[in-house]
């Protein structure tokens, strides 16, 4: 939405094509805040230190030192929009601490920056007359000699394909998190841009770097924030014991997500879980404080846990949150493919590297998203329509035929059960040889048994499941992506923890991962990260 | 624990059951489930051509209203366990005030419509543009900004299942976000558009949009804030605002509201003669107030003091 507003700005005729009303994007969920060195006291140079170093310097500097210039008159231009972000006492934007962050620059809008931010984009989506195909599913770009040509939609409403034919298209379909079972993102985050790029010939960058979150409730994958763990909250095994005393003594429950992550997933396989689970203990903090400070935890756990974290531990543990990797793009968000652009959690620029820090992803949006919009409008400007290939709905609205028609075969629903489990138990948090091969085998296994499944509901009208098929195929692909990432990089960095080789390898490593699909076949290559500013150094907090 | 959801199926396109019907389906529902999971789990394992909508599972993208036991509820925050225990049954419905377009999914476009009638984006002037927004100026806009756009408020109006065209309550909510905002710069020309037929003054109050949203937006709040900001404005030019104003005079005048008197006010001199008949109506079934025998309440000067001391009040505020 932000590339549209953008684009629209500068006088073009813009749509956004969205399978969900553009206001319901998973974006919506994000709590916590956006960064921006916005005080005299910090700097854009302290923010792109802290980002390299959270991304384990695989973060390609120059790409984090635009992002992290741009972010306080991208902030500004928000409120110009119309966003309030918090005040301070003096009426100044409110910033506050965050992970990994050496400055308190992590500005919000009370507990629901995302949804602020996300409305704002809605609001100068009307404002500038941006033409909305809301429940339209891309499920095909066209590339032809070269070059976007647009897409293929299916209005869920109708059941009807539609070609939209434009000079550019820009992918910005969010996150994948729905490849595993326990994730904190939306039904709909499916990674679909990811494969649809894939498909039309653009390689994807570091899927292998999966960020997991420690404090996740199993079953519905909702967020417990960090605020849980930063206002004091323990977390404790089936012996009562407080385990992270063990893995990080100094800091215990507020070391960084991966630590601790890993150390919950250790207490858990061996055999000191509760039900697979480890325990957020908030009782000490009291009624009073858990009631004020904490409201909107206590409020998500008596309703998606079904238990008062007053009176109860809240059984909690690691779950997928979000997708560093994705469509490979330069800083100006251009992919392999002229015409084709892409931005947010979709695209991989790459900023975050093989971790992501809190608040940074929410600001990635922003700047690379109104990036995303000039360099489509450029491109627009600087180049001539060029045709629609004709055979392309025909074989389309073949294809989804081909599907709809297909009389016996397995539910999709169990299919997608088994790609969970295969990615959580052998593509997790910890990996190693044997189990990302099994891991491997089995999505190649489903690859074949997708291609003979069958529907339940064969209609046009709202067909629900004809679009989880088509999220499926998607899905699939990306986790052959991850896995084969994973598979290859032999060594740790990040949220890519290998147990059969758990040290960072600048020497061989200090490198992007690609994925190029050719023919239905996977193939990798590797490409330079970009260090500018600050030599790769070893990462402790 | 077994329990039987009943739900409203609807497919115009099925040439075999074109109208709407009900199915029963059993589901082993666990301890904390939500009625979004129940649905999940029987559209997975029972029947997947039923159709809903879901995206965040945690009440905050808007996507699942719908009408459950008879209320409008997001599904993904509501426990079926309690609910079932405290209403004996599980029917699921779509969205009343809405027309259903499969199963529980609802024709949303007049509820974008609607929203975008009320230019849902900030117009600040240059003048206004650069006014600093402080904590309590932020204060007094938050509850609208909390709107996650689900429409439960419009499903419940009883305003709007009168008249489709009438504003509703999501959308007036919205519109106060705008005209409450220090750096909205054409808030009068909004409040006007707003005072229009199907605007702000065809709410009843019958509080349903405060008592179904989800989110604490409170939008009757916003309606009244919407309202006095446009008495402020001196925009009295329309039957609410008039209405509004008879109140007051009435109640300044005899402590009690002077029924009959206000609808000649409100309506003018020809619109009232309108009313006669329903005004003989009444008089038969003896509920017609009488105008001339308005008795003054005791204690009438302890209320013109009250009114006395608003307007004082108002002026010390419009000094500083
Ligand atoms: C619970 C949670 C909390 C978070 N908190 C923070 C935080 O505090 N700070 C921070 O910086 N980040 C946070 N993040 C991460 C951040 O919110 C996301 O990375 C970011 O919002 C992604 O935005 P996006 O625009 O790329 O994608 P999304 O907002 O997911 O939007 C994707 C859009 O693409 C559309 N789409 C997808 N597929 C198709 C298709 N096939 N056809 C048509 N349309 C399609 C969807 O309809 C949707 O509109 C959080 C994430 C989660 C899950
Ligand atoms: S109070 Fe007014 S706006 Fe709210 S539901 Fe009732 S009639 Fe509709
Ligand atoms: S005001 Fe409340 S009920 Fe109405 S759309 Fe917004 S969140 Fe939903
Ligand atoms: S699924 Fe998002 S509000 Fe219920």
């Amino acid at each position: 939405m932000r590339a549209a507003i953008e684009a629209a700005r500068s006088g073009l005729d813009v749509a956004v094509v969205s399978k969900i009303y553009p206001v319901r994007s998973h974006s919506v969920a994000a709590q916590g805040g956006i960064n921006a060195a916005l005080k005299a006291a910090d700097s854009w140079e302290a923010h792109m230190f802290d980002t390299v170093k959270g991304s384990d310097y695989l973060g390609d500097q120059d790409a984090i030192e635009v992002m992290c210039r741009e972010a306080p008159s991208d902030i500004l231009e928000l409120e110009r929009m119309g966003a309030v972000f918090s005040r301070d006492s003096e009426g100044n934007i409110a910033q506050r601490p965050f992970g990994g962050a050496g400055y308190p620059r992590t500005c919000y809008l009370a507990d629901r920056t995302g949804h602020g931010m996300l409305h704002v984009m809605y609001e100068q989506l009307v404002k500038h007359g941006v033409f909305i195909y809301d429940e339209w599913h891309v499920l095909r770009l066209i590339v032809e000699d070269g070059s976007a040509r647009g897409v293929i939609a299916l209005e869920l409403d109708t059941g009807k394909l539609h070609r939209l034919h434009s000079k550019s298209v820009v992918i910005a379909t969010g996150g994948y998190g729905r490849v595993y079972r326990t994730t904190t993102n939306a039904l709909s985050s499916t990674g679909d841009g990811m494969g649809l790029a894939l498909d039309a010939g653009v390689p994807l960058m570091d899927m292998e770097f999966v960020q997991f979150h420690p404090t996740v409730l199993p079953r519905t994958g909702i967020l417990m924030t960090e605020g849980a763990r930063g206002e004091g909250g323990f977390l404790v095994n089936s012996k009562g014991e407080r385990f992270m005393e063990k893995y990080a003594p100094k800091v215990k429950e507020l070391a960084s997500r991966d630590v601790v992550s890993r150390a919950e997933q250790t207490e858990i396989e061996e055999g000191r879980g509760v039900d697979g689970c480890v325990l957020l203990d908030l009782r000490h903090l009291g009624a009073e404080k858990i009631k004020t400070r904490l409201s909107q935890i206590r409020g998500l756990a008596i309703d998606f846990a079904g238990v008062d974290p007053v009176t109860t531990p809240v059984p909690v543990k690691p779950g997928s949150h979000y997708s560093m990797g994705g469509i490979a793009v330069d800083k100006d968000c251009q992919t392999a493919v002229p015409g084709l652009f892409a931005a947010g959690e979709s695209a991989c620029v790459s900023v975050h590297g093989a971790n992501r820090l809190g608040g940074n992803s929410l600001l990635e949006t922003i700047v690379f998203g109104r990036r995303a919009g000039v360099s489509a409008a450029e491109y627009c400007k600087a180049t001539e329509a060029k045709p629609f290939p004709d055979s392309a709905l025909r074989e389309a609205c073949h294809s989804v035929a081909m599907i709809l028609k297909r009389d016996a075969g397995e539910s999709i629903f169990a299919l997608k059960s088994a790609m969970n489990d295969a990615m959580e138990d052998f593509c997790g948090i910890f990996r190693n040889k044997e189990r990302l091969a099994k891991g491997y085998g089995k999505i190649r296994e489903l690859q074949e048994r997708y291609k003979k499944a069958a529907l339940g509901d064969r209609s046009d009208y709202f067909n629900n499941e004809l679009l989880h098929y088509l999220e499926l195929g998607q899905m699939l692909d990306i986790s052959e992506c991850i896995l084969l990432g994973a598979m290859n990089r032999e060594e740790s960095r990040g949220s890519h923890f290998r147990t059969d080789f758990p040290k960072r390898d600048d020497v061989n490593w200090l490198r992007h991962t690609l994925v190029h699909k050719e023919g239905g076949e996977f193939r990798l290559g590797y490409r330079d990260v970009s260090v500018t500013k600050f030599k790769p150094e070893e990462r402790k907090y | 624990m077994k329990i039987q959801f009943r739900i409203r199926r609807y497919n115009p396109n099925d040439r075999n059951a074109p109208e709407p019907y009900y199915q029963a389906y059993t589901v082993e529902v666990a301890l904390g489930m939500t009625v979004l999971e129940a649905l999940l789990k029987i559209s997975e394992e029972q029947d997947s051509t039923l159709s809903f909508r879901k995206s965040c599972r945690s009440a905050i993208c808007g996507s699942c209203a719908m009408t459950v036991n008879g209320f409008s509820r997001l599904a993904c925050n509501l426990q079926v366990l309690p609910e079932f225990q405290k209403m004996g049954g599980m029917t699921i419905e779509p969205l009343a005030n809405h027309r259903a377009v499969k199963d529980l999914v609802v024709d949303m476009t007049p509820f974008w419509n609607k929203m975008e009638k009320v230019n849902p984006f900030l117009m600040p002037t240059e003048k206004t543009a650069s006014n600093a927004v402080s904590a309590e100026d932020e204060e007094l806009i938050d509850q609208s900004q909390k709107c996650i756009m689900c429409a439960c408020c419009n499903a419940e109006c009883n305003a709007l299942e009168i008249d489709e065209r009438f504003v509703a309550p999501a959308a007036l909510a919205k519109a106060w976000r705008f005209v409450g905002d220090v750096r909205e710069g054409h808030g009068v020309k909004r409040l006007e558009r707003l005072s229009e037929e199907h605007g702000m003054w065809d709410c009843v109050r019958c509080v349903h949009c405060t008592q179904y949203c989800p989110k604490g937006v409170a939008p009757l709040k916003q309606i009244e804030r919407l309202r006095s900001a446009a008495m402020k404005a001196g925009i009295l030019d329309n039957p609410g605002a008039k209405h509004v104003e008879a109140m007051a005079e009435s109640v300044e005048k005899f402590g009690r509201l002077d029924e009959a008197a206000m609808t000649f006010k409100t309506l003018g001199f020809l619109k009232s003669l309108g009313k006669i008949p329903l005004g003989i109506r009444m008089e038969l079934h003896g509920k017609m107030p009488h105008p001339y025998i308005v008795p003054q309440i005791e204690g009438i000067e302890e209320v013109r003091e009250i009114y006395r001391e608003a307007a004082a009040r108002e002026k010390e505020k419009k000094k500083e």
